[in-house]
């Protein structure tokens, strides 16, 4: 117990204290704030190109007029007679195209061609697709003698709302899509945080083996008692990170939303298609408690249990580019759980696929945070959890094993058979 | 002090120690010789308890070497090195506590040597800013921190410059009269002969002699006499002998066969009435070294 204390004082202290580590974190949340700043101004702000188009409009069989279709920057103006004078507009960039449609019908526009199109992106053209269709559309109502108010009347509005029955026995909103994404974002979170702090215990490994001081370190310590202080003390130095990181972000983005509500209303319009009462309303119903909970279990469940392998990967490899063809295999039940996530988890949360894949260790972790929001029942969080920490334990037990012959190896870079070996052996 | 029996170790189906047994009295110098590859690193690192025996047992103090002797066993590797990232204070401080040793202690400790070797003001340094013969101190002070009852030191000269290696050997002597018992190995014969005061020699695995220098040296007595004489004299031909070309220009060592009576070479000898000086010849340990590991 002593030494596993030593060496994760020693792990965290060390790594708290670099430069870097200080410097990364109070640098990343304003990384992140700038990152998602200028992504919300470009999506709002800058995104919009105002380039007007004027093009020519030639419908011989369509009743209505160029100027009945110009909308918001787009012109249009009747063709000329001569087709080379048009050609010879476009190419000056006098004019943007020349759209003609041949079609007898005014339901089809099947033989519409848009003349200099190339210089319209996939959007504009899209936009304009629409605009004509819905034109020809609201022609053919009034031809019926329905009014575009008429029409409006008997649109239908709304949509389905999913309920659920809670625990009091109350029926409440369901939020089904919320619950997707805060499930997906917590998934992601421990993939991250599997991925950066993981790979900084299988790095502390590496730097004893080729730094050729393991030697002392196995002969002063446990091999199981050296990498639990290890994963352990990274663990903490990722925890640390994790808050500060949290308490800095959510600062920065506070005044950053602050900064932008004031300063521009193009982000108050665009925020009011999105229905703010709903999302407020749906965030309430969320099981909190459960959420959180399954969060922090899953979350250092998961790190500890790769932490552990990376750590033996980190102990059998000589240098970092013979790490890859360690990393693949272990990284991919992490995707896998992605993929199930995505695929089963989002079409039935507490089906049997997804249940089977929040059993599985190497895929629980990622499988179970996104089932968190939906209910999932407490024994099989437990059974889940109780299983992840037996296979951590194994893990730690099979990598110090690994560790206590690989780290003595060096020189030639070593197969899975060399692995399966080493463990035999110790 | 240290009790080696029989003990073998193998790595797949190679066998690097075979029927290996020593006997370590407490507080002497105990030297382990033998060509690359011979398993002196092996029976090392099972001294440190880095490895475990596959048979036989070690016994440290009368009990079964395990993982709580650590605190008295001070361990030198042949790789040897240290975190470059930390500083030279709170790396000695890890070692001396991962050895057991209380944090207070540890403290009195390193200011203790770092006085001791003179490099107090590079306490807060990091490795990485260190000379290559500054931080071999600091990794010998990290190996005797923790006030090993038992050193072992794998190649102890090799790597060090000739100032830190004579700072090595004055620190050995120094922990022996401490009580100290140290187990180094080398291939330095001078450092054998200077310090040891017991060794053994080990090649492909199996123990092929040990003793004290002078026992070993005994043991290999081949015979052989130096004769120095004032002038030139005829040796008989039933001599076998070879002139020496290094001492003085008269001087030849013969050696005789076993029915051969050293009286008949002493009565010969001063029958010339030119013989200035007469004595045995001990082979030296390399000579004894070359030979029991060229044929075997």
């Amino acid at each position: 117990m002593r030494s596993i204390w030593v060496v994760l004082k020693k792990e965290y202290l060390t790594r708290i204290k670099n430069k870097t580590f200080i410097l990364m974190t109070f640098l990343a949340p304003v990384l992140i704030a700038l990152f998602y700043g200028g992504a919300i101004y470009f999506a709002t702000v800058g995104a919009a190109d105002h380039s007007e188009k004027t093009m020519y409009f030639q419908a011989p069989y369509w009743d209505l007029e160029s100027d009945e279709l110009s909308f918001e920057d787009y012109t249009f103006v009747p063709a000329l007679s001569n087709t080379k004078s048009m050609i010879e507009a476009i190419e000056n960039k006098k004019m943007s195209g020349w759209l003609q449609i041949n079609d007898k019908d005014i339901r089809y526009i099947d033989s519409a061609e848009l003349v200099g199109g190339a210089s319209f992106s996939v959007t504009e053209i899209q936009k304009l697709n629409n605009h004509i269709k819905t034109r020809a559309h609201e022609f053919l109502l009034m031809e019926l003698g329905i009014s575009d108010s008429t029409l409006r009347q008997t649109e239908v509005q709304g949509s389905i709302r999913a309920l659920e029955i809670d625990n009091d026995g109350d029926v409440a909103n369901s939020n089904t899509t919320l619950k997707s994404a805060v499930g997906f974002a917590m998934a992601m979170i421990i993939y991250m945080f599997i991925f950066i702090y993981g790979s900084m215990v299988m790095r502390s490994a590496m730097e004893e083996k080729t730094n050729r001081i393991v030697e002392v370190i196995v002969s002063s310590v446990k091999p199981f008692d050296l990498m639990l202080g290890k994963i352990l003390g990274v663990a903490l130095v990722g925890l640390t990170q994790f808050f500060a990181w949290i308490a800095l972000s959510v600062g920065l983005l506070g005044a950053l939303s602050y900064a932008f509500s004031t300063g521009s209303d193009s982000i108050t319009k665009e925020a009011q298609n999105i229905p703010v009462n709903e999302l407020i309303s749906g965030f309430n119903t969320l099981p909190f408690f459960d959420i959180i909970v399954v969060f922090i279990l899953f979350f250092l469940g998961g790190y500890l249990l790769y932490s552990s392998i990376f750590a033996a990967i980190g102990a059998a490899v000589n240098q970092e580019t013979d790490v890859q063809q360690f990393m693949l295999p272990v990284s991919l039940p992490l995707v896998f759980g992605f993929i199930i996530a995505q695929s089963v988890v989002f079409q039935s949360p507490n089906g049997q696929l997804a249940k089977v894949f929040s059993m599985i260790p190497l895929t629980s972790p990622i499988v179970m945070a996104v089932r968190a929001p939906f209910d999932v029942p407490i024994s099989e969080i437990i059974g889940s959890f109780i299983l992840l920490l037996l296979t951590f334990v194994f893990m730690v037990w099979l990598s110090a094993k690994i560790y206590r012959v690989g780290v003595l190896m060096y020189g030639k870079k070593p197969s899975w058979k060399d692995l399966f070996r080493w463990i035999k052996q110790s | 002090m240290l009790k080696v029996s029989h003990v073998y170790k193998y790595f797949d189906d190679h066998c690097v120690n075979n029927d290996i047994s020593l006997d370590l009295k407490d507080g002497e110098i105990f030297g382990l010789l033998g060509p690359n590859g011979a398993g002196k690193t092996t029976l090392m690192r099972m001294l440190a308890t880095v490895f475990t025996p596959d048979r036989g047992e070690i016994l440290i103090k009368g009990e079964t070497l395990g993982s709580k002797h650590v605190p008295m066993i001070g361990y030198m590797p042949e790789e040897r090195g240290l975190y470059r990232k930390m500083s030279v204070v709170d790396q000695l401080l890890y070692f001396a506590e991962l050895k057991g040793l209380a944090r207070s202690r540890a403290k009195d400790n390193v200011r203790k040597w770092l006085h001791r070797l003179d490099i107090v003001h590079w306490a807060d340094r990091k490795m990485e800013e260190l000379s290559k013969g500054m931080a071999q101190k600091i990794q010998f002070i990290s190996t005797i921190l923790h006030e090993p009852k038992f050193l072992i030191l794998d190649e102890p000269f090799s790597g060090f410059d000739p100032v830190n290696a004579d700072m090595v050997k004055d620190l050995i002597i120094e922990l022996k009269e401490s009580g100290t018992t140290i187990l180094f190995s080398t291939h330095r014969m001078d450092n054998v002969e200077e310090l040891c005061d017991r060794l053994a020699i080990i090649h492909e695995g199996r123990k092929v002699l040990d003793g004290s220098i002078d026992e070993v040296r005994r043991e290999h007595f081949k015979f052989e006499y130096d004769l120095s004489f004032t002038e030139i004299v005829t040796i008989p031909e039933h001599f076998h002998f070879r002139k020496l070309e290094a001492a003085s220009a008269n001087t030849y060592r013969i050696t005789l066969n076993k029915d051969e009576s050293f009286t008949a070479l002493l009565d010969w000898a001063y029958s010339t009435q030119k013989l200035k000086s007469f004595g045995e010849y001990l082979p030296t340990m390399h000579e004894i070294f070359v030979n029991k590991v060229s044929h075997k």
